[in-house]
């Protein structure tokens, strides 16, 4: 199963101006794992489509910038 | 003052969710031409769509223009509220 978010670190050189950056995110969404879309996937309502931005459930991604305290925790 | 009731927002609410459906079975559609089932759920969301528009437009007059939807007596398709005053 795929993660919605993976990182990486960045080189930290000893001449760099700024403190470093340890870690960045980056996002990965579903579309990229799941390629050529299956028939019958299972389906959100009507209604909780029209939130989610898609009308499948396996395509769903909040796309929460890792510094928002997201909605039921930070998707990792 | 004239007040917007609140189910103008609950119609307009189911309205939008039923187009979106039929937004995204269009676009999947287009790259799944033989999908029997998805077809028929167009079908049936295209249907419903009918129906809510038929209610809502009974009720709150006129959606869209130019004979895509029927009009009330007097013309009043410039009646308020418009999107942004919604």
């Amino acid at each position: 199963m795929f993660t919605l978010y993976k990182t990486y670190c960045p080189i930290v050189g000893p001449f760099d101006p700024c403190n470093p950056i340890l870690e960045k995110t980056y996002s990965t969404p579903p579309n990229l794992y799941i390629g050529f879309q299956p028939p019958n996937l299972p389906q959100f309502t009507p209604l909780e489509a029209l939130r989610a931005g898609t009308l499948w459930k396996p395509f769903y991604d909040p796309y929460y910038n890792p510094f928002e305290e997201a909605k039921g925790g930070l998707p990792r | 003052m004239k007040q917007i009731p609140p189910e103008y927002y609950q119609m307009m609410e189911q309205l939008q969710a039923v187009d979106f459906v039929l937004v995204e079975l269009t676009l999947y559609l287009d790259t799944h031409p033989n999908d029997l089932e998805a077809i028929k759920q167009f079908n049936h969301y295209a249907k419903e769509r009918k129906t809510l528009k038929k209610a809502f437009e009974s009720q709150f007059g006129p959606l869209m223009q130019y004979g895509n939807s029927y009009s009330g007596h007097p013309w009043n398709w410039n009646e308020p509220p418009w999107p942004w005053q919604v």
